[in-house]
């Protein structure tokens, strides 16, 4: 059978600048993040591989601190980034108070308003929505070829997605009470003759808000640019909640271009001297596999092999590269 | 000279006793209207102050610098209790 490969998908179609890894925790999403970014980089292009778990692993797999630090260098064309949400927060809520104080020219912020503005940050969808806001900041910027996002598990994946449809319908609804209010405002002053009718802030900081949601959802689902892989093993629970989820994703129409399958114990360990135990494992495993290959019929692009040892460092980092991508 | 600002002004207050006749009770409804919305807007923005959280908080901070002298009217409007002199208000 000849399988589609994963470097095919990346020569068939150079628009798909983003690249995203989905599955559940612990599966290998970072370590593909990290290898695909190295592959890339290798081949020449500009690469920023950046995660939006607020517990990212990027430093460990890199072995270099990249924390909060924004695009580092890991070699060269390969650049990294992990957001500090913490920090982003804090900043953002510094914004808003010094914005009240200008507005107003106000001393202090009124207790009430203070309040609001610590509760709001506490609040667990924030770290979310801030590093949402801030993947919208990296992309909109530009200067790289591809952007690779290093995802949140799964349900969270979900959660990300959903946050943004839901997110939009909401700003519609505001935004078309605001244009109401506007017509209020325009009916009122014909009526008394004013001649001019001041700008309305407000209206205008929701189309923003409304543009910054839009760019990031639009990105999420959009087939010619967005390349989304799952990770899969061979192992029954992975098999079945991948497959619940991938129709999860379909509905929010995100491009599925295939699945990896990862953590595949080499079939060669057969012929040699083993214990019971990993002859079992490997049995098992050879019946997973053949149930892979029939639900996800067609759209497997690389079969992945377990290392002898964790990955970290580019060294290991290559040769999973050369597992997924083969030899370049 | 004199004589045109005499007429301006007549016009003038010709102009405005017609607006308060015809116009002054639908620019005043047109306003109350507006007021009650803006007071559904807030609700809908910023309604975890009240404890009914709407819209994402991230986004609402961002509203929040402008409705700053809204709010506390805004609360009292929202939380009030009804009682007699309501009617009568």
């Amino acid at each position: 059978m000849v399988r589609i490969s994963l470097a095919n998908i990346f020569e068939q179609y150079p628009d798909r600048h983003y690249i995203m890894f989905g599955g559940k925790g612990g599966l290998g999403k970072t370590t593909f993040s990290a290898a695909t970014a190295y592959y890339l980089a290798k081949k020449g292009k500009r690469v920023l591989v950046f995660s939006v778990d607020p517990q990212a692993s990027l430093s460990d797999i890199f072995k270099k601190d990249i924390f909060g630090k924004g695009p580092t260098e890991i070699m060269p064309n390969l650049y990294a980034q992990e957001i500090d949400a913490d920090r982003r927060v804090k900043e953002y809520q510094e914004e808003i108070r010094k914005k009240i104080l200008e507005m107003y020219g106000m001393e202090k912020i009124p207790e009430e308003i203070e309040s609001y503005i610590q509760a709001a940050a506490a609040e667990p969808a924030m770290e979310e929505s801030a590093i949402f806001d801030e993947v919208v900041d990296i992309v909109v910027k530009g200067g790289y070829d591809y952007y690779i996002y290093d995802l949140v598990p799964l349900g969270h994946a979900l959660y990300y997605l959903s946050m943004a449809s839901v997110y939009d319908e909401w700003i519609d609804k505001i935004t078309s009470l605001r244009q109401q209010m506007r017509e209020y405002d325009q009916v009122a002053a014909v009526i008394r003759r004013d001649k001019e009718l001041d700008e309305d802030a407000i209206l205008n900081e929701l189309l923003y808000i409304k543009d910054r949601i839009n760019k990031s959802s639009n990105i999420l689902t959009d087939k010619q640019k967005t390349a989304f892989f799952f990770v899969v093993t061979a192992e029954e629970m992975i098999i079945n909640d991948t497959l619940k989820a991938g129709e999860l994703f379909a509905k929010f129409d995100v491009p599925l271009s295939g699945y990896i399958v990862n953590r595949v114990l080499p079939a060669s360990l057969k012929e040699q001297n083993i214990p019971e135990y990993l002859r079992n494992r490997l049995t098992m495993q050879e019946h997973y596999l053949k149930v892979i290959d029939e639900v996800f019929k067609g759209q497997i692009l690389a079969f992945v092999s377990e290392m002898e040892r964790d990955i970290t460092g580019l060294t290991m980092i290559e040769k999973i590269a050369k597992n997924m991508f083969g030899d370049f | 000279m004199a004589d045109d600002k005499k007429k301006g002004g007549f016009f003038q207050a010709v102009k405005e006793f017609v607006y308060g006749v015809a116009a002054h009770d639908s620019a005043r409804f047109a306003m109350k209207t507006r007021a009650s919305m803006e007071h559904l807007f807030i609700l809908i923005t910023m309604g975890d102050m009240l404890g009914v959280p709407i819209l994402p908080p991230y986004y609402s901070l961002r509203l929040l610098p402008y409705v700053v002298p809204q709010i506390s009217t805004w609360k009292r409007r929202m939380l009030r209790e009804k009682d007699l002199t309501d009617a009568l208000a």
